[in-house]
């Protein structure tokens, strides 16, 4: 009667439950959000977008598995980040794009940006904001080519390029851009779709929306403050809807490992990012400066961190001028 | 409006036993019951091997310091007094009673025999003593000395019946079934106090408990029954203080620096047996529950009953159990020894398969996602704590304030990482502590010895 089980039990500290959360819920949730996105870019630019995405996924997979094998470690490629990474990458190019070039860019994602610095978590710059920067400045051509959505031709310039030259292009509308209908990389051209997976992610409580938010907010204030081409709300529509803004604001600036954990940090660097974003556009050699304003803020995270670090709870600041 | 704090989290509450009433356990035939159940001192036992003792009387007291007597709780002969290692793997004595089912009263328990507004503070305080009452929420802190160090200085009563803790339904029971002895002590406690009332602070997950102390209450307008947030952890005290008077409780100091006295609802309820009955705290609810109990019910079962019995009696496993939990979930402890006894502060037992509390992480990654801050009851930077403590960074430990963490759990529950962040914590608090300690040892070592004192200098100086 005493001992009605005598087999072994398990002695560890509490707290003895855990939620369901998990890095694989929590990247399944992001590869939903970008799910609309993906299918609106075989609506646009054909099976190519669809064949390139998959692509940079089963390299990003590959790169962190053979990686991990190789320094004998435990694959981690079920908690789905390295395929969330390569859907990002594939986004953010053209569907013109050669192919071969997501084999470095994979590479460089997954071995140099993530896992040389200690695999997940541990990276300092968002890996995909990383590799098309390094695509980008390595073979500039490819990136410098996009397909006109619906239809094979080809063309030079987003609505965000011609806005730099000083016009305002007639061929897209406003109305366009936000459903994308306009040139662009692969998962960046339709607000709309990038909109619901933002939704998705705010219901889901996976992002809160802090980061976009002051991202956008700060792009769009200054867009419309000083437009460079056309009226203030034909440069504002232009500068928000085309070229990486909403997918970037969305989808790479809130990456977990590269953000600021405190809702005051992630202001900060919403509008960090956003006014690096303008400066580049407005005075640099780009057009886009969404990844690098990105890239650059990355960098910043743990001062920022530090900088709001909330003030501990019965921790009452004492005042100066104690010693008078 | 409901009263809550920043912070905190959400956890599924598993409430398995909230309807079930509390069943009397029958007096088992052995029970085990350890000298030192409150923070502070070990007792001795007043008693011998061999000795006849009576339910209720006194086994064993603490002659100096912290600490409050444990009694017999039942009648029997005292068949050995053991020591054991408890969980934590530290020597414990517990006097071994053999139940003579004769159910014999001590004598020495009388009624008071007149109103109970009537008794002084002191009186009061040594009654409570008497009657070995510590606090029955998990903190075993002893109630006589809470009592006596708050007299005079508090204005604000609180009873706190928060049980915010997932699968625990102690409390609540107590205040469905007995709500006129939870009024009954929040008055004597009131008028020991001198406060005007009572503030009763129940969570919102536990409404018809409320009105059952509303209906209690009768015309007594200096009770006041506080509703609050259903979030973990709103029992711990600085955060009840910060929900019902907006007030934060200062690092290292404590609620009566406030004006506030707290106690939890049964440790209250037997503050007013202890004075009113002169009952010594012989027995006390606990839930038994868990994915792994057949029938989880609550029980009101002998201090000192193993809590084997405890889950036979509500019907044994029904599923292999991985771990075997006195207290909640969050903060509770796990067993090693299914004979080990319910104890003063034993508000639960669970068992748990291992599907619910889960292999433990051998891999594990911080993703920075913020979770853990933003679940902070105390405000930090859980991430950064553990990431420092396990590089044995103390000075960035400290700089984040890693000794205001009150190892709520919160953090380590919401971590979709799985980083045992709160273990960590607590490992860096350890090491800061003997660091602290052998740093004070070895200045007053140095004080001692001014001569070596001033030969350690003089390198310095050349």
């Amino acid at each position: 009667m005493n001992n009605e089980y005598n087999g072994l039990l398990t002695l560890s500290p509490s707290p003895h439950l855990k939620s369901g959360d998990s890095i694989q819920t929590v990247m399944r949730d992001v590869l939903i959000a970008l799910a609309p996105a993906f299918v609106w870019s075989i609506v646009a630019f054909g099976v190519m977008a669809a064949v390139l995405t998959a692509l940079s996924v089963a390299l990003c997979v590959f790169f962190e598995a053979a990686y991990q094998l190789l320094t004998k470690q435990k694959v981690t490629v079920s908690d789905l980040s390295a395929a969330v990474t390569g859907v990002l990458l594939a986004f953010n190019l053209p569907s013109s794009c050669a192919w071969w070039v997501l084999i470095p860019g994979a590479f460089f994602a997954i071995v140099i940006v993530k896992q040389l610095f200690g695999g997940i978590g541990k990276n300092v710059v968002n890996p995909a904001i990383a590799a098309r920067i390094f695509i980008f400045v390595s073979w500039p051509s490819q990136l410098s080519v996009f397909k006109e959505p619906m239809s094979d031709a080809v063309s030079s310039a987003t609505p965000l390029a011609s806005a730099k030259t000083g016009i305002i292009s007639a061929e897209y509308s406003a109305l366009d851009s936000f459903l994308g209908f306009i040139p662009g990389c692969i998962g960046e051209v339709s607000a709309l779709c990038l909109l619901l997976g933002f939704a998705y992610l705010l219901v889901r409580r996976v992002i809160s929306w802090h980061i976009p938010a002051a991202f956008v907010g700060t792009v769009a204030l200054i867009s419309f403050i000083f437009p460079q081409a056309g009226s203030r709300t034909e440069y504002l529509a232009v500068s928000v809807l085309s070229g990486g803004l909403l997918l970037g604001a969305v989808f790479m600036a809130t990456d977990y490992v590269t953000s600021p954990v405190t809702s005051g940090g992630k202001l900060i660097f919403g509008v960090g990012c956003g006014l690096l974003t303008v400066m580049i556009r407005f005075f640099g050699a780009y057009p886009e400066g969404v990844s690098f304003a990105i890239m650059i803020m990355n960098l910043l995270v743990w001062y920022i961190d530090r900088l709001t670090a909330p003030r501990p709870f019965g921790r009452i600041r004492e005042r100066r001028g104690k010693k008078e | 409006m409901l009263y809550t704090f920043k912070g905190g989290i959400h956890i599924k509450e598993y409430k398995l036993t909230a309807a079930e009433p509390v069943q009397r356990l029958p007096a088992p035939a052995r029970v085990r019951i350890p000298l030192s159940q409150h923070i502070g001192a070990p007792c001795t036992p007043t008693v011998s091997v061999g000795d006849t003792v009576d339910k209720g009387q006194m086994i064993g007291d603490v002659a100096q310091g912290l600490g409050c007597p444990v009694h017999a709780t039942v009648s029997g002969r005292v068949s050995a007094i053991e020591e054991v290692f408890t969980p934590a793997g530290r020597k414990m004595r517990r006097i071994v009673i053999e139940n003579d089912g004769e159910d014999r009263l001590c004598p020495d328990i009388a009624p008071l025999g007149r109103p109970v507004c009537d008794i002084t503070p002191q009186e009061c305080v040594e009654a409570v003593r008497l009657a070995g009452v510590s606090g029955m929420g998990g903190a075993t802190f002893p109630t006589y000395a809470k009592i006596s160090s708050a007299l005079g200085k508090v204005d604000k009563l609180i009873i706190n019946c928060a049980e915010c803790e997932p699968f625990i339904t102690a409390d609540h029971r107590l205040m469905l079934e007995e709500p006129r002895s939870v009024i009954n002590g929040a008055e004597l406690l009131a008028s020991v106090f001198g406060t005007e009332g009572a503030m009763i602070a129940i969570e919102n997950n536990k409404l018809d408990a409320a009105q059952a102390l509303r209906d209690a209450l009768g015309e007594n307008g200096n009770i006041h029954i506080k509703i609050m947030k259903t979030k973990y952890p709103q029992g711990d005290e600085r955060q009840l203080i910060y929900a019902l008077t907006g007030k934060e409780l200062p690092a290292g100091k404590l609620p009566s620096d406030l004006g506030c006295v707290i106690f939890n609802v049964e440790t209250c309820v037997n503050i007013y047996r202890a004075v009113n009955e002169r009952m010594p705290l012989i027995e006390r609810i606990v839930t038994v529950s868990g994915d792994c109990v057949s029938a989880p019910k609550n029980v009101l079962a002998p201090i000192g009953t193993s809590i084997s019995e405890l889950i036979s009696f509500c019907g044994g496993f029904k599923r292999k159990p991985e771990k075997l939990i006195i207290g909640g979930p969050m903060m509770g402890v796990a067993q090693w020894d299914p004979d080990t006894p319910v104890t003063k502060g034993t508000n639960a037992v669970l068992a748990f398969s291992e599907e619910l509390c889960g292999k433990a992480d051998t891999r594990y990654a911080c993703l920075h996602c913020g979770k853990c801050v933003r679940g902070c009851p105390m405000h930090l930077m859980p991430l950064y704590l553990a990431q420092y403590a396990s590089i044995h960074d103390y000075v960035m430990c400290e700089k984040f304030s890693i000794m205001s963490c009150v190892e709520c759990g919160s953090c380590t529950y919401v971590c979709p990482g799985k980083v045992p962040i709160v273990q960590l914590i607590r490992m860096g608090k350890a090491r800061i502590r003997e660091e602290a300690a052998a740093a004070a040892a070895a200045k007053q070592a140095s004080e001692l010895r001014p001569a070596e004192k001033e030969t350690e200098k003089k390198p310095v100086r050349q």
